[in-house]
């Protein structure tokens, strides 16, 4: 047993020594093949000749200054004029409500019209040519236009350490665990983690592989975790992620034309609030809240799958925003959904929704005022329900004194901080901790059980993660193919941090306990379905996803692409 | 497209709070971590065995009393130290011995450190070792003196604090664990450390938290005298006396232990400013240190009647102490007023640790810790016999036979004092169960544990 013992140790050792170097190499990569800053397409002034070099995907053409490319000095501009988009087939403009209308070659235009290389496009007194970047001064400076994408890391490579580091701690696990069996759901996952590259590199034709890599490492790490609470945990785990991996294809295909999206938002909308009222209706009360609904001998969170929808439903391209600017349906809509979730009882979704409902209404409207004013509401209307609803008053009771209260509420954040220190940086080993039997901490508290089995390295380095999601999403979105995809990844991206910042510091006694999961790590079907799910609309704000030769080019005047 | 981006600095503002959360656990578990992991609930420490590769514990002359060998805890040689010590050091196959080092100290014996935690393998780990202020000789003296009697000795340092002494008796022999500790009935309340955690009617020895309180309170009270017939009316039943004194002032009270003379004063001063001195002296509040910790001792006298008060005054009613907290006011009546913090770990190997003093906030006034100090020397001078404890130390001591209203049980039996002398200054308090006079009971245990330190300053070592 000491040799063993020895080998777990030096295994506990470099094996976040190993996600370390993955998770680098990703994000650097990831980083290093975004698009650079030059210009897809020109606008030349016909009168002046001012060159307006075109970077977006979707670009707001007016007189404001926060205008993407920004027309001065002619006051028959409106602030916000018109909106030139790029798409698979072309380039359009789109009339986004102006005083002076838009003109395409001399004709107005209403909705949206295609604009090919060498059109007029008028704005008040301000004609603007559409021009390719070489055909003008610009080519000295900026590179050839379209789209350079640099190689990325392969996938293969990417894969082959993935499966190594989970070799690394799923043999430490075995350490313990002491049950050959024990490895066969993990070998699955490399295997389902192999063909779905596969699957991806052939059919959907994805190039690029870092994203998934690092969402494989977490959701590996989840794996071998709970897998050691018991194989059943493992396979119903795998299983929950070959669905997600479904879901992830699936948004990532069905979201590949923006425009398409926006005819089904009322259709999410009536399935978020159809979701979370199953949960109402048909939900059993399991630890406090009411939102497990049972199908025979599956269970499953409704509010989780309402999640990814409620993105869809905040989301939308420039040219629609700009002319829907009321957030009235979207708010109507948010205020359903949480009311449900408060009546079931789920007060950490309800929570994840409200910060969803913020964030995507800033991206919207970028009023501050309204959101606080929103805000200020929903602060009135916490303290009813927490006059209501006594437990949930005592749960913000124990902030901060959470030892007074250390066999009581605050039992599990007390063992959470017992347990992590007892780890030290780099764990007691995978099944060899106290804190897995304190009742559902493969889902609840599994940040503090892999502080305390795997090291406080390992546990800070998925959160981390999750917040690097986050940042590549901010980094991304700039470049990407549409404010659709801008808005979506930002959203998705803040509920992941979101999420994980509730579980985390909840566990730590710094937030009240709401028992939400740790993204991509935490045991949990319909948990680990819509992070992935999440995970594909990041995945698409990255210009690379829907990446084809022939978007490089630009159709001349009686060309079509196809 | 630049105006999402403008916006989205939310979600980053977000995941720069998130990161700074992190951020805030990190130094948090670093700085805490040590505390954490020593609490009761951490089921790695209490599980036992723990201990198989853990570090020594020395005593003051650096004897040996617990350490590890080839991942067995072996004790000290000698069973008498063994036992002795028990309830200091602990038992590491038997969780139900408390608030010892070998639990409290568990992370440093184990050889616990943030960077591993716990889990670095047992052959790689190394354990550091306490050095504790605990003199086993004492600690012999101590138990041998007591003998089949239960009862606790503590003995500390009233200038510096170093606990030379703490004995708790029933005890046994963690080398010979006997197996009938649940169901012999002389085994009863062995776990506890009775020096720390044992609540006993104080008897006379509270006397002198009454006489403080009067000193504190009533100008000149030490002048005013009272007559003792033996017997008195306080409130509607009596107050008594062991015999009839005559004229008694303060003094002569404390000396012969008046009963009257104290009910009386208890009464003239009233719930209050008893109540507010007995608060100040430690009662209703835990005495710790070093990671032990006391049980409160106990002054409440809010549904006393009159006569009920008036015997709260001479410690008896429901008035409880712990033998630490009745060795703490001797030891501030020796130290000008100000107690010291006890304290029983001298060094940690390899931590750098080593112990500084400190100390509480004066429970009197020098003038008054200068009156009791006096009164104590008389008593031991006119009626206790100053040979009787020690024929080198200069002692100050208060006795108490505590009456308990179990039928036909004996009295406990107190003795609490100091030494005045620079090379033993040690304060104590002895209390022995159901003993009987503290005059003829308690005195020869602190006698004997006053010679042991005699014998070892003889030979020629120091007390710090």
């Amino acid at each position: 047993m000491e040799f063993w013992e020895l080998v777990a140790f030096t295994l506990r050792i470099a094996a976040p020594i190993l996600a370390f170097i993955i998770l680098s190499v990703c994000f650097w990569s990831l980083n290093d093949g975004r698009r650079t800053d030059h210009a897809l397409v020109v606008l030349q002034d016909d009168n002046t000749g001012k060159i307006y070099p075109v970077t977006f995907w979707e670009n707001l053409i007016g007189r404001s200054d926060k205008a993407d490319i920004c027309v001065e000095n002619d006051m028959t501009i409106s602030r916000e004029h018109a909106v030139l988009l790029r798409r698979d087939t072309g380039w359009f403009v789109t009339d986004i409500g102006s005083k002076a209308g838009v003109y395409v070659n001399e004709k107005k235009i209403k909705g949206r019209c295609m604009v090919y290389i060498g059109d007029k496009i008028s704005l008040g007194n301000t004609s603007l040519i559409l021009r390719r970047v070489d055909e003008t001064k610009e080519s000295s400076r900026t590179r050839v236009s379209g789209t350079a994408v640099k190689k990325s890391v392969s996938g293969t490579f990417l894969l082959a350490l993935i499966t190594f580091y989970i070799i690394m701690i799923s043999t430490e696990a075995m350490i313990y665990v002491r049950d050959i069996l024990y490895l066969i759901p993990v070998a699955l996952f490399v295997a389902v983690m192999w063909i779905f590259h596969k699957f991806s590199d052939r059919f959907m034709k994805i190039k690029h592989f870092e994203l998934e890599s690092i969402a494989f490492l977490l959701t590996g790490t989840g794996i071998v975790m709970c897998n050691t609470y018991s194989s059943r945990l493992g396979y119903m785990q795998l299983i929950a992620t070959i669905i997600g991996l479904c879901i992830f294809s699936f948004i990532v295909w069905f979201i590949k034309v923006p425009d398409r999206v926006i005819y089904w938002r009322l259709i999410m909308s009536v399935f978020a609030i159809l979701m979370l009222g199953a949960a109402a209706v048909f939900g059993r009360e399991v630890n406090g809240a009411s939102n497990w609904v049972f199908i025979g001998p599956f269970s499953f969170q409704p509010s989780e799958f309402a999640k990814v929808a409620y993105i869809f439903i905040g989301a939308g391209t420039l040219d629609q925003l700009q002319k829907l600017q009321n957030l009235l349906g979207f708010i109507i809509v948010t205020a359903i959904c949480i009311l449900i979730l408060g009546y079931i009882s789920d007060f950490g979704s309800a929570l994840i929704f409200f910060v969803a409902f913020i964030i995507i209404s800033y991206l919207r409207s970028g009023d501050m005022r309204k959101i606080m004013t929103i805000g200020a509401v929903a602060i009135i209307g916490a303290f009813f329900i927490l006059t209501l609803k006594p437990y949930v008053a005592e749960r913000f009771q124990v902030i901060g004194h959470i030892w007074e209260y250390s066999d009581s509420l605050g039992y599990q954040q007390t063992n959470t901080l017992v347990c992590s220190a007892s780890g030290g940086l780099f764990g007691l080993g995978t099944g060899n901790g106290n804190l897995r039997y304190v009742m559902a901490s493969e889902s609840d508290l599994v940040f503090g059980a892999i502080s305390e089995e795997m090291g406080l390295i390992s546990a800070l380095m998925l959160a981390v993660t999750i917040g690097g999601f986050m940042i590549y999403a901010r980094a991304v979105i700039i470049k990407s193919r549409s404010v659709f995809y801008s808005m979506a990844a930002c959203s998705a991206g803040g509920l992941l941090v979101f999420q994980a910042a509730l579980h985390i510091f909840g566990i730590l006694g710094m937030l009240p306990l709401t028992g939400v999961t740790l993204p991509f790590v935490s045991y949990g079907g319909s948990s680990m379905m819509a992070c992935w799910g999440l995970l594909a609309f990041i995945k698409s704000a990255d210009e690379r996803t829907y990446y084809k030769k022939s978007t490089a080019e630009i159709p001349k005047k009686g060309e079509v692409l196809i | 497209m630049k105006k999402i981006r403008k916006r989205s600095f939310i979600v980053l503002l977000m995941t720069i709070a998130f990161f700074a959360g992190l951020v805030y656990h990190t130094v948090n578990i670093y700085i805490n971590a040590k505390e954490w992991v020593m609490k009761p609930q951490n089921l790695h420490l209490t599980a036992a065995g723990n201990l198989d590769h853990g570090g020594k514990i020395l005593d003051i002359n650096n004897v040996v009393l617990a350490q590890s060998i080839d991942g067995e805890r072996i004790y000290n040689d000698d069973e008498l130290v063994r036992k002795a010590c028990l309830h200091v050091v602990g038992d590491d196959k038997n969780s139900n011995i408390f608030n010892c080092i070998q639990e409290i100290y568990r992370a440093d014996l184990i050889g616990y450190d943030f960077t591993f935690g716990l889990g670095m393998p047992k052959d790689l780990r190394k354990g550091k070792d306490i050095r504790l202020t605990i003199d086993s000789n004492l600690q012999k003296a101590a138990l041998t003196a007591l003998g089949d009697k239960k009862g606790a000795v503590i003995f500390y340092n009233y200038k510096t604090g170093a606990v030379a002494c703490m004995v708790s008796t029933p005890t046994y022999d963690p080398q010979n664990r006997p197996n009938d500790l649940e169901s012999n009935e002389a085994y009863e309340g062995v776990y506890l450390n009775r020096a720390l955690w044992g609540q006993y009617t104080p008897g006379s020895t509270f006397k002198l938290v009454t006489a403080a309180a009067g000193l504190e309170n009533i100008r000149d009270i030490e002048n005013k005298v009272l007559q003792c017939k033996g017997a008195d009316i306080i409130g509607n039943e009596a107050i008594t006396c062991e015999f009839s004194m005559g004229t008694v002032n303060m003094r002569d009270a404390v000396c012969y232990s008046c009963n009257i003379y104290f009910g009386h004063l208890a009464t003239e001063l009233g719930k209050a400013r008893m109540f507010k001195q007995a608060e100040k002296m430690g009662f209703n509040s835990r005495i710790e240190f070093d990671g032990m910790e006391s049980a409160k001792s106990v002054y409440d006298v809010s549904e006393a009647d009159v006569n009920d008060f008036a015997w709260s005054g001479v410690g008896q009613y429901n008035t409880l102490e712990t033998p630490i907290n009745v060795a703490m006011i001797s030891a501030a009546i020796a130290n000008g007023g100000i107690p010291v913090t006890p304290y029983i770990v001298q060094s940690i190997t390899d931590n750098d640790f080593e112990h500084s003093s400190s100390f509480g906030n004066a429970i009197m006034s020098a003038e008054t810790a200068e009156k009791l100090s006096d009164y104590m020397d008389y008593a031991v001078e006119n009626n206790y016999g100053k040979y009787r404890f020690s024929s080198r130390f200069d002692v100050c001591a208060k006795t108490g036979t505590a009456e308990v209203s179990e039928d036909g049980q004996d009295a406990h039996a107190w003795i609490t004092g100091f030494c005045k002398d620079e090379d033993f200054p040690y304060a104590f308090a002895v209390v022995v169960e159901h003993g009987g006079s503290g005059y003829d009971n308690a005195i020869p245990v602190a006698a004997a544990v006053l010679s042991a330190a005699e014998e070892t300053l003889d030979s020629g070592m120091t007390y710090k």
